[in-house]
């Protein structure tokens, strides 16, 4: 066990001294889930009580971030709607990932009939923007919160798909499969025990790609009424209705969600390209 | 060639007909009964008489395979069946708002190549100073901007800067052409910064590999101007994998701007697809998936034909 705890940390303290950019952007990550697990107590108010007598109040030291049509105040709905970006962000990333990772390497190492099927079905889906396929499974599955977190993961599928059947391609060809396949090593030892390890990297690279994407399609979605149902605190849901409505007398109600929107991709982006850099160069665009 | 893209141009048949039978299977597995939850989910009481009346007037009565080979069978006569909210053909529905989304999806990536190309090539011909520093941060924001929310700053703006915003009914080009440029050109902006950003990071990277050829090396020892070097060697060289990037976006912009019409009020094929979402209207559903993997699948070969006229080396069989 010491060994390999020594070896993740000399992995961690290269990863922070070659990309320091992508350490910050980690480091904000962590700020910010910190923030929203701490959102019971750090927010200053009920993020869905709402006050009449404080309706479109301007930022002051009562809301930092003034209040909304509702005089719910923004500064405490951001708080809690970090944990909104954060589960949908994260709970559909990782799906998205796992369920293309099993279906490319299982592609990748039975070829053939299926794999052929496989491959034209995820071009097919590829064909629609991602917004659109995650709006059909929303309009198929109804909004709410599980629902879009399935949406926004099956939507990623067919293009996390292609990435890691694309490297498991490869693997398969390797000494080492052959090698297992010629000792009669059933299909399953071989996919766990020699494929999957060895396609990790895209898996990882290609989860943490579409954190950010995640974020901004539940933001989108929810600013249709298409994701996250009211009066549950999401980014995208401050952004609707009201706060574009009334957007020169209470500019705050749009300026601050779209911000804290802004930010969080952006460190998941920079934290997801810097992580690719490190860990598989090949699948630089 | 000619008969390389021929076969290619043959070859989008099949994979039309595997969409078209993948939609019409996506929008079956929709749970329930269509007619029962837009009749009855308002809490009213329907009688069974008028909710088969209604099923008869869908077509829903009639067998799967039936429905089937109508939906099918329609399509070669560009016939996507009626709407299931305005009871219009959607067709027409569609052509109504396909020209607003057209002109903006042109707009924007004009914008956007406008942007990304010389931000692309100058990060790329002064790599590692702060030009390209500069350029990965300006792109780099705008991955991470949602282009709606740059919507509603552009119009903050707008508002309180010049107390004026983009009126709420669509004028055509040709009515106004300047009425109608003063319309789009905001949302046409805000998408378009947010696009370039892929296109400015494909130009940057393309611009590398092809700055460390020995053809390009040539050409500095030869002492040719660097804009000539620059442009003429290597732009042009650069060039496939950016019109790609661009030809792929510019496919997904003309139904993937769901939200950004949303803001700016603009009634085109992406509100189009959200209002028929909230409307259960599934024949509509239906006929917008198939425009969208339509125009991308023809993009897609517009873009291949391009790459032959583009480069010569490569020969087709």
């Amino acid at each position: 066990m010491p060994r390999v705890h020594r070896r993740q940390r000399t992995w961690l303290a290269r990863f922070v001294r070659h990309y320091p950019l992508g350490a910050a952007a980690g480091l904000a990550i962590l700020g910010l889930a910190s923030l929203a697990a701490l959102a019971g107590y750090l927010a200053p108010y009920d993020p869905v009580a709402n006050d009449f007598g404080a309706m479109f109040a301007a930022p002051s030291a009562r809301h930092w971030f003034g209040t909304d049509a509702f005089g719910r105040d923004v500064l405490s709905r951001i708080l809690y709607g970090a944990r909104t970006a954060l589960l949908v962000g994260f709970a559909s990333s990782l799906v998205g990932a796992t369920i293309g990772g099993i279906v490319g390497v299982t592609g990748a190492y039975f070829g053939g009939t299926i794999d052929l099927l496989i491959q034209r079905l995820a071009d097919i889906m590829i064909s629609f923007p991602i917004i659109i396929l995650a709006l059909a499974i929303v309009a198929i599955l109804g909004s709410g919160t599980v629902n879009l977190i399935v949406a926004i993961a099956l939507s990623f599928v067919p293009r996390i798909e292609l990435v890691v059947r694309a490297s498991a391609l490869s693997v398969r060809e390797t000494a080492y499969v052959e090698a297992a396949r010629a000792i009669g090593a059933r299909h399953w030892r071989i996919i766990l025990r020699h494929m999957v390890p060895n396609v990790t990297a895209p898996y990882l690279v290609m989860l943490t790609a579409f954190l950010g994407q995640a974020i901004l399609l539940e933001a989108s979605l929810s600013f249709l009424g298409l994701g996250v149902n009211e009066p549950t605190a999401a980014w995208g849901l401050m952004l609707s209705g009201a706060a574009v409505e009334f957007v020169e007398r209470a500019p705050w109600m749009a300026v601050f969600p779209g911000l804290a929107i802004t930010l969080t991709v952006l460190a998941f982006n920079v934290l997801g390209d810097s992580l690719r850099d490190a860990l598989d160069p090949r699948l630089r665009t | 060639m000619a008969r390389y893209l021929t076969r290619r141009l043959l070859l989008m048949v099949p994979t039309l007909l595997a969409v078209a039978v993948i939609i019409f299977v996506l929008v079956r597995v929709i749970p329930g009964d269509i007619v029962e939850l837009r009749l009855v989910s308002g809490g009213s009481f329907v009688t069974k008489s008028v909710i088969e009346a209604e099923r008869a007037r869908l077509g829903l009565n009639k067998p799967i395979w039936r429905q089937f080979v109508d939906w099918m069978s329609g399509l070669p006569r560009l016939d996507l069946g009626r709407s299931m909210w305005t009871a219009a053909p959607i067709i027409q529905e569609i052509a109504l708002r396909f020209q607003l989304s057209l002109q903006l999806a042109i707009m924007s990536t004009l914008i956007a190549v406008a942007i990304a190309l010389p931000l692309g090539i100058a990060a790329a011909v002064r790599r590692g100073t702060w030009v390209d520093y500069g350029v990965q941060v300006i792109s780099v924001a705008g991955l991470a901007t949602p282009s709606f929310w740059l919507g509603i700053l552009l119009l903050l703006a707008l508002l309180s800067y010049f107390h004026w915003l983009p009126p709420l009914t669509f004028t055509p080009l040709w009515v106004s052409p300047k009425a109608n440029l003063l319309q789009l050109i905001w949302p046409a902006l805000a998408v378009g910064y947010r696009y370039s950003a892929v296109t400015t990071r494909m130009t940057r990277s393309a611009m590398l590999e092809v700055l460390q050829e020995d053809y390009v090396r040539t050409a500095w020892a030869k002492g040719l101007a660097q804009r000539v070097i620059v442009v003429r060697h290597a732009l042009r060289n650069a060039l496939m994998p950016v019109v790609t990037v661009i030809g792929l976006e510019f496919a997904f912009l003309i139904g993937g701007l769901v939200v950004t019409e949303q803001v700016f009020n603009l009634n085109g094929i992406g509100k189009l697809f959200v209002d028929a979402i909230a409307r259960r209207d599934y024949t509509m559903i239906q006929g917008l998936l198939l425009l969208v993997a339509t125009v991308y699948i023809v993009v897609n070969f517009l873009i291949e034909a391009l790459y032959v006229w583009l480069d010569p080396r490569v020969s087709y069989g």
